[in-house]
């Protein structure tokens, strides 16, 4: 008997500290939702308060006074091209290794050069990059799209390696039986098998591209016309400190595109992310 | 099938083959060698040399870059406070989700309510994360402060020379929790439940079940978790760069911020470079050494 009150205690107190957990999780969150719709002098009185009504002027001057539906498009057009660019050329590179280095010392070598990319912090290559980048006039979006590809590369090829490794070989083999290409094997039998590694190296590349921070600062800080949303926000909050209003709206813009996704994916976007994590 | 017949197309075939594979290699080969390898390289030779990024002239000066960021006092500073912080946030990650994980993976009903809704700090960028934290630390936690009559959190703890440090590991820890505790919990949910019940009937304790059935199924898992944060931890930049931009007087000044300081404010451009070329070396160390630990602790099980 007492085992079982032991039990029923340790579940009520793990419940309680579910629940603020909870709170942790969300009162910051739901702070920012709230300032976002207040007024400066709303929150100037009270800042805990929830706002008197809908007010959309902060975000009405984040999109006028601040550019933030270019910064917007621009964010979009990055994570849409690299992301792209990203699963259309590592897949390839990925499954050419698997299935080749058993048998040429090619795939091996390229294999493990591309492993150490996992190790390399990015301080490693962020002060030549913005030289070397200038150099060919790529100090821009295409320039940063090219970066965000080269370096999802490694940790990209990995997944893959490992996951067609799994794969057996014979679906392969009866398509060019069949008389398929080694191309047209790869993409209407290959591809349709690794859908799983493909959603993962997606789900974790879009949110970094989405989110990142430390590249676009490095290639894109001197035009607003390139800036993408985190650049957007950093230079946003620093213009305007005393408007934090406008600043909270301006945070909220840029995760509400996230937030809706992972509304809708949830499940896909968790084990992406933790799958990612385990292999690199 | 007349394979051994059609010995030509075979041949032809694998001719085919080996060259499509070539091909598939080549993109993602030609810009990992163009942009990856050659920057790095590129980098390795400036850091032997003393150019500022901007003069048309400069001189190969050997290994006096290295000799000097290992002696200088302020990357000492900085390299000591991503150690603390490195093993700050390893330790608190691992405690913070490890506790959470157990306590979802102790209840049925809601747990995957929950466990969305501790997500959630993962997919939000460490940008945004960090500024509204820096703003809550600003307006939000003074108004607390002054409301319990704590004199430290009176005004933003992250203008405070004591403080920062913990502002920053509280903002990393909100976020950086949710991933480790997915990965926590799908290593709690590998366990065999009759373990426990077998546990259970030999009368061991809560404790002893955790060490003895609980524990070594999470090992694999900790140390993902424990090489992840330290990579992070080593390499820290968003927070920091958002939150104190190293400051209160350079008293959160990372490793990361200096090597961006030096080369993007104060002409240091291969002196930033022989840092970023420690703080590799560094990095690679740890790793190496974690997983040779993992090696042995697997041959030893």
């Amino acid at each position: 008997m007492g085992k079982s009150k032991g039990s029923v205690m340790m579940k009520a107190v793990c419940y309680i500290f579910l629940l603020a957990g909870l709170l942790v999780i969300l009162y910051p969150l739901f702070l920012t939702v709230i300032t976002a719709f207040k007024t400066p002098a709303e929150s100037a009185e009270n800042f805990f308060a929830l706002p008197s009504g809908l007010n959309f002027e902060n975000f009405i001057n984040v999109f006028q006074k601040g550019n933030a539906g270019l910064s917007f498009l621009n964010s979009f057009k990055v994570t849409v091209t690299s992301v792209a660019l990203i699963l259309i050329t590592i897949p390839m590179c990925g499954y050419a290794i698997a299935r080749s280095m058993d048998r040429s010392k090619y795939y091996r070598n390229i294999y493990y050069v591309l492993l150490i990319g996992i190790f390399v912090p990015f301080q490693v290559i962020m002060v030549p990059l913005v030289m070397y980048l200038g150099r060919m006039n790529l100090c821009s979006i295409p320039g940063l799209v090219i970066m965000h590809v080269t370096l999802a590369s490694s940790q990209g090829v990995f997944l893959i390696v490992n996951y067609v490794k799994a794969v057996p070989r014979d679906l392969e083999e009866a398509s060019y039986i069949d008389g398929c290409t080694t191309f047209s094997g790869y993409v209407k039998v290959v591809l349709p098998l690794i859908k799983p590694i493909l959603a993962t190296i997606m789900v974790l590349n879009v949110l970094w591209v989405w989110n990142d921070f430390q590249m676009p600062l490095l290639l894109l800080n001197r035009s607003p016309e390139m800036f993408t949303l985190p650049l957007f926000q950093y230079n946003f909050t620093g213009q305007y400190t005393n408007d934090y209003n406008m600043a909270f709206a301006s945070f909220l813009v840029s995760m509400i595109p996230v937030l809706v996704i992972y509304a809708f994916a949830q499940k896909h976007i968790i084990s992406g992310l933790t799958q990612g994590a385990v292999k690199s | 099938m007349n394979r051994i017949g059609n010995r030509d197309n075979n041949r032809r075939a694998n001719a085919e083959r080996r060259s499509t594979m070539f091909l598939f290699t080549l993109p993602t080969m030609i810009l990992y060698v163009v942009f990856f390898l050659v920057t790095m390289a590129i980098g390795l030779y400036y850091s032997f040399t003393d150019w500022n990024g901007l003069s048309k002239e400069y001189s190969i000066i050997g290994l006096k870059n290295y000799t000097s960021v290992l002696t200088d006092y302020r990357f000492g500073k900085a390299l000591l406070f991503n150690i603390k912080y490195t093993a700050a946030i390893v330790i608190g990650i691992t405690v913070v989700a490890l506790v959470c994980a157990l306590a979802l993976n102790n209840v049925k009903r809601f747990s995957t309510f929950f466990r969305s809704v501790y997500f959630i700090p993962a997919v939000i960028s460490m940008l945004t994360v960090g500024l509204i934290w820096n703003e809550l630390f600003l307006r939000a936690l003074p108004l607390v402060g002054q409301a319990l009559g704590i004199k430290a959190l009176s005004s933003s703890i992250l203008a405070n020379m004591k403080l920062a440090f913990w502002g920053i590991l509280i903002v990393n820890l909100w976020q950086g929790c949710a991933q480790p505790m997915v990965l926590f919990l799908a290593g709690l949910q590998s366990i065999p439940s009759d373990l426990y019940e077998a546990a259970t009937m030999d009368g061991a304790s809560r404790w002893a079940r955790f060490r003895n059935v609980t524990l070594p199924y999470l090992l694999p898992t900790l140390n993902i978790v424990v090489i992840t944060q330290t990579k992070a931890g080593l390499t820290i930049f968003d927070y920091i760069k958002v939150m104190t931009n190293g400051g209160p007087a350079q008293s959160t000044e990372a490793v990361g911020l200096l090597i961006y300081r030096h080369a993007v404010a104060e002409g240091k451009f291969s002196r930033s470079i022989a840092e970023s070329m420690v703080l590799f070396v560094i990095v690679a160390a740890v790793a190496a050494l974690s997983l040779k630990i993992t090696n042995k602790s697997q041959v030893g099980e």
